[in-house]
């Protein structure tokens, strides 16, 4: 019998393509822009650049680990060979076509990355590493074809504004104003952190998608997009999946043929 | 929108004109529309609703920091200083006026504002959207 191949995500329409991209780990994702590491860790706030890793304990090599058959199983990721402490970066996705939004990137991450922890709320979405693989991830985060400048945010707090109305510039709400719209580079650019504490200088993050684009990338099925009852398949699996969560919940004598 | 209002009850049912905005607008152009609706005769009152901006940072490591946000001002209406905490989504428009004829006339002259004031689009439709007497909540 040959091996089961892992299909990601059913569905033939956009959106469905998208989700089985982003969650496939042998895709590699396309990078858009450039934002140096240096940014990247200046708008997290974490840490200065440049400035040493703190620890939360010695590093493994040291030898202190308790004789355990799983460590020895499991190689540890950088971060936690030397101890650093878990920080976190955290992503708004807005409901207007995001290239990306929460749930999905929970999928994603889980299927591409180890070592972390995730959660999904409706509309933002944590993760959880160890420090210096933070930073990287979060590079590649920002880099990536999952971000764009108008409608992705990164807010560590006070993140509302995914289900919002647009600005005038077609950005998405932030009360905080962590990034604002720079009318001469038509660039979006950040002027504070994750968190809101200012920047000391600002930092572009480039232009945001049109929405012709926006609507080809996007993983969000909407009525005024692709609808998800236009996708059969996708449907089907819904309904099946909540048949069995219901039938499963109450009367799992009754499931059969599902 | 404000439990207390700006101005005292009508008591009766006055019709209320509702501007949606398919975009959350800017200070700036808040009170062009504002300013542009002033001159027309018969409105009561206008209140705005839209996304809460505060004045300081309320939660996060931040907390109490000034938040700083460009669209969080004092803009001019008619002469007059209002200060805006709202990046403004929509207007409700409440009209003082005795017959369709007046209430017509009065709708058109909001919808003309608007249309020169708010190019990206609004929805207007005319109802009552808010309380016009005293109820439980005003006797605390």
């Amino acid at each position: 019998m040959a091996a089961y191949k892992r299909q990601f995500y059913p569905g033939t329409t956009i959106p469905a393509k998208n989700r089985k991209k982003v969650m496939d780990p042998k895709v590699k994702l396309k990078k858009l822009r450039d934002v140096s590491m240096d940014d990247v860790v200046r708008i997290m706030g974490h840490r200065n650049p440049g400035e040493d890793y703190k620890s939360i304990h010695p590093p493994i090599q040291e030898g202190k680990e308790p004789d355990c058959p799983i460590r020895k199983l499991v190689e540890p990721i950088e971060g936690a060979k030397k101890g650093d402490r878990i920080r976190y970066i955290q992503f708004t996705d807005s409901v207007y076509f995001a290239p990306i939004s929460p749930y999905q990137r929970a999928w994603m991450y889980l299927s591409r990355y180890r070592g972390i922890d995730t959660g999904t709320l409706s509309g933002r979405q944590i993760i959880e590493i160890r420090e210096r693989d933070l930073e990287k991830l979060a590079k590649e985060m920002v880099d990536n074809e999952t971000f764009d400048p108008a409608l992705t945010g990164i807010r560590g707090a006070t993140v509302h504004g995914h289900a919002c109305r647009l600005d005038e510039n077609g950005l998405m709400f932030d009360a905080w104003q962590r990034y604002v719209w720079d009318k001469n580079k038509k660039e979006v650019v950040y002027v504070k952190d994750q968190v809101a504490v200012p920047l000391d200088r600002k930092i572009s993050v480039g232009k945001p998608a049109s929405m012709a684009d926006l609507k080809k990338r996007t993983t969000i099925f909407r009525a005024d997009g692709v609808d998800m009852r236009e996708d059969k398949e996708v449907t089907a699996y819904g309904l099946r999946i909540h048949k069995l969560r219901t039938l499963g919940g109450y009367q799992p004598f009754n499931v059969k043929d599902v | 929108m404000l439990s207390e209002p700006t101005v005292d009850y009508a008591g009766i049912p006055l019709p209320e004109v509702e501007v949606f905005s398919h975009v959350l607008l800017s200070a700036d152009s808040t009170e062009k529309v504002l300013n542009a609706l002033d001159p027309i005769e018969r409105i009561r009152q206008i209140n705005m609703t839209g996304e809460s901006v505060p004045s300081t940072l309320n939660n996060g490591p931040a907390k109490g920091l000034p938040n700083n946000h460009s669209e969080r001002k004092v803009i001019k209406v008619g002469g007059r200083d209002v200060e805006l905490r709202y990046l403004v989504g929509a207007f409700y428009i409440e009209l003082d006026v005795e017959n369709e004829e007046m209430l017509d006339e009065a709708v058109g002259k909001i919808r003309s504002a608007c249309e020169t004031t708010m190019p990206r689009g609004f929805d207007l439709s005319v109802g009552r959207y808010s309380k016009y007497r005293k109820t439980l909540r005003d006797y605390k």
